[in-house]
């Protein structure tokens, strides 16, 4: 598939989300293992949107890549914001808190992280590259 | 993101139906947030909501906290699979009750 070049809005967030699912189908991914790249892809590109470039007052590109080899589907998510590696995101305090004084943080790249079979993070040359795989022989 | 807003005997059933993710959460969240009064009784309908992610997950646990503080009760109806797996794996369904069909959510609210 050619790579998906966005400007880094929530208003490309949508199209990500159809690639994917077209990626997804492509290499015949189920519908659980689809619906999760899907999410953890469309989280990590929202954080980049709204923490890396907007909050930051900056601006700048998505672009999103899949390759997909005989057992694996590999999608590629590169942006520009400051560097930010969602492994160091702390995981949601999920059931240590009555809902009503809860947090509502970290629930993003929890579900990320949780949605696909592995997860890489790289800063490469300025650019955040985030790299999720999916292993297609379930 | 279409939200359908209706009364019935004291219960607002609100039918949720589209994708709940950071393009359209904006919208659904003042609408339901508007519903929100002292005592009130909601059943949301989710069968025809494809997608969640997390700030659509955000905004239910806003509109559970509104609901709480104001003595009022919410009950969520038809997940789809994948929408229950999420709330599940992110502890949400410790506190939402569930119902598969929107009647049964009806008949608890009706004894709340």
């Amino acid at each position: 598939m050619d790579a998906l070049r966005l400007p880094g809005r929530v208003e490309s967030l949508a199209a990500i989300g159809t690639y994917i699912v077209q990626v997804a189908a492509e290499a015949g991914l189920g519908e659980q293992a689809a619906y999760g790249l899907r999410l953890a892809v469309d989280e990590i590109a929202t954080n980049a949107v709204v923490h890396g470039y907007q909050e930051a007052g900056g601006s700048g590109e998505l672009v999103v890549k899949a390759e997909q080899t005989a057992d694996r589907l590999t999608v590629v998510l590169e942006d520009t914001s400051p560097p930010y590696d969602p492994r160091l995101t702390p995981p949601p305090d999920i059931l240590d808190h009555e809902p009503v004084v809860r947090p509502s943080g970290g629930l993003g790249v929890y579900l990320a992280r949780q949605g696909v079979d592995a997860y890489r993070y790289d800063f490469i040359d300025g650019t955040n590259r985030h790299t999720f795989m999916m292993n297609r022989t379930q | 993101m279409k939200v359908e807003i209706e009364e019935k005997a004291g219960i607002t059933v609100v039918r949720l139906a589209g994708e709940m993710n950071s393009g359209t959460v904006d919208i659904v969240q003042e609408k339901l947030l508007d519903l929100v009064e002292p005592g009130c009784r909601i059943a949301l309908e989710m069968s025809g909501v494809t997608y969640i992610s997390s700030v659509g997950l955000r905004t239910l646990l806003l509109l559970y906290r509104e609901i709480s503080q104001q003595d009022g009760y919410i009950v969520l109806c038809g997940l789809t699979e994948m929408v229950y797996d999420t709330m599940f794996i992110t502890g949400f369904l410790e506190f939402f009750e569930t119902y598969e069909t929107c009647g049964e959510g009806q008949f608890v609210l009706a004894q709340k």
